[in-house]
């Protein structure tokens, strides 16, 4: 009796266990898909909203670590004046190579699907490697870059707004301090801002396109200069063109979503604040001196799922001088120049580069 | 006598309860559904399967493969073995486990445009409003979707 008992308790519990275990709220009469076709949202007033990306699109790069590395050239620094004085002897110098790390990180702050809002750091040194180390005799610009290279420290956000289905606001903005610092003889004074604003449309899941005013040093020098935003991919998923005009512009060519090959050009540029050690004999901190430097980079770029979201990025192109010229504050202000349009001033120093082939691998850890 | 009244009392009571806890709905429940995407590429359904919620794809607003024009299958999973199996009523939310903290975690998401599979998190803003977020790793490497409830009835014209 105790036995049946046993059992009865044995058999309830098994019924319960197994109703609980085969607990399924799917069932077979779902694989009719149709019955999906027609649905609305339940929330009358929600609205949809275009998203940041394009189909096809080149990952974004959450966290960057990368090497660059620029061949050997003629580095010509012209003379050096204050005025119509002359401060020191213009004086050519080979440079062996120009290579340095480049660190950057970009973090979703908000991730909605009316605002998108990134912040990002960067981190760029590079050193100059002369072929021979120049002296205290040399052109200070020589001596400077041969001592500390050049170092750009920045903060960047990125502000996505959909307004609708089609339609968009896409703000990026950046705060730089670039020089041949030392922190401490970079002030606040010497951030240099950079920013665009973008009207964009995304009239399909495939292309976006946009068009804009920027506030950049991408040729060396303040500028303001509209913009032009156009990412596409072809309907088989297997071309692309991801533009920022004049910024950078590249055709894609998508090998599979994790190999990309990638033919363009970008423009690189900044101003560095120059400096050097107040006990030698050419203080160039009290100069206030700037590089104006700008440069395009043609290439071809081939980035490839390494493993999973760890993407490797290698670069090979032709790095093409556009300005290095060393310009002056004017009490602490910059110039602007507006291509010549608005002002003429003469720089404190031109100077002329020669046109390496560069390089440039990075490990990426890529967004989702 | 009594005491084999008491077991089969004590027997019915757990099978009655048992079958409580079956019919009462869990409150992670209110996850189950058809969702989209805030792209409105897919719809996805999220289903209980024993104690965790799965969503599968039942929607797509571009079915067919353009180079093919077959329908879509898995074609950039990385294992040549899924490549060819259909995308509709494909699972690409696994595993997810109600927490006592209102959100359904130690699961997964899978992306099929690119053949990658993240954590994933799940939030519910309000009834109808759930913040997915696939990351990698930890939660501030990672991206958040919001996702709306579908009628499951046509919606009128």
């Amino acid at each position: 009796m105790m036995l049946r008992s046993i059992w009865a308790l044995a058999l309830a519990t098994s019924i319960g266990g197994t109703l609980w275990a085969q607990s399924d709220s799917s069932s077979a009469a779902e694989d009719d898909f149709s019955q999906y076709d027609n649905l609305g949202f339940v929330d009358a007033g929600a609205k949809r909203f275009c998203s940041p990306k394009i189909e096809g699109l080149s990952p974004a790069k959450l966290i960057s670590l990368g090497y660059d590395y620029q061949g050997a050239y003629n580095l010509s620094a012209g003379t050096l004046f204050n005025g119509t004085t002359e401060l020191a002897a213009a004086e050519d110098a080979q440079v062996n190579a120009t290579q340095g790390l480049r660190v950057g990180f970009n973090i979703p702050v908000i991730s909605k699907t009316n605002l998108v809002w990134q912040m990002g750091a960067n981190y760029w040194n590079t050193q100059y490697q002369y072929a021979t180390l120049p002296t205290a005799a040399s052109n200070p610009l020589h001596q400077t870059l041969s001592e500390h290279g050049l170092r750009t420290t920045g903060v960047n956000t990125t502000v996505f707004k959909p307004l609708d289905r089609k339609n968009f606001l896409l703000f990026q903005g950046s705060a730089d301090l670039s020089g041949t610092y030392g922190i401490e003889f970079m002030p606040a004074q010497y951030l240099r801002y950079s920013a665009a604003l973008i009207y964009g449309r995304r009239p399909t899941e495939k292309k976006q396109w946009g068009l804009g005013l920027a506030r950049t040093y991408r040729v060396g020098e303040i500028n303001y200069i509209p913009v032009v935003l156009y990412n596409s991919t072809d309907a088989l998923n297997k071309w692309g063109a991801e533009v920022l005009f004049p910024a950078r512009a590249h055709v894609r060519r998508t090998i599979n979503p994790r190999n990309m090959l990638f033919a363009g050009y970008e423009l690189e540029g900044q101003s560095y604040r120059l400096w050097r050690d107040p006990a030698s004999n050419f203080d160039l901190r009290n100069e206030d001196l700037e590089i104006r430097r700008g440069e395009a980079r043609f290439r071809m770029v081939y980035e490839f799922s390494l493993k999973d979201f760890m993407w490797l990025s290698i670069q090979a192109g032709y790095r093409l001088q556009y300005r290095y010229d060393v310009d002056r504050l004017v009490d602490g202000v910059e110039i602007y120049r507006a291509f010549g349009l608005l002002r003429d001033d003469a720089y404190a120093q031109t100077n002329g580069l020669g046109n390496p082939l560069y390089f440039n691998v990075s490990l990426n850890l890529v967004s989702p | 006598m009594l005491r084999k009244l008491s077991l089969w009392a004590a027997s019915a009571l757990i099978a009655v309860t048992s079958l409580n806890f079956e019919l009462q709905e869990s409150p992670g429940d209110r996850l189950i559904g058809v969702w989209e995407p805030s792209n409105g590429r897919s719809r996805i359904k999220i289903d209980k399967i024993g104690t965790k919620y799965y969503g599968r794809v039942v929607w797509l607003i571009e079915p067919n493969d353009p180079e093919t024009n077959l329908p879509k299958t898995d074609k950039n999973n990385p294992d040549a073995a899924l490549k060819n199996v259909p995308l509709k009523g494909y699972r690409m939310l696994k595993d997810f486990v109600y927490q006592t903290d209102g959100t359904w975690s130690e699961g997964t998401i899978y992306d099929p445009l690119n053949g990658s599979t993240y954590n994933c998190v799940i939030k519910m803003k309000d009834k109808n409003t759930l913040d997915i977020r696939g990351y990698i790793g930890v939660q501030a490497l990672g991206r958040t979707d919001v996702w709306k409830r579908l009628a499951t009835a046509p919606a009128k014209k």
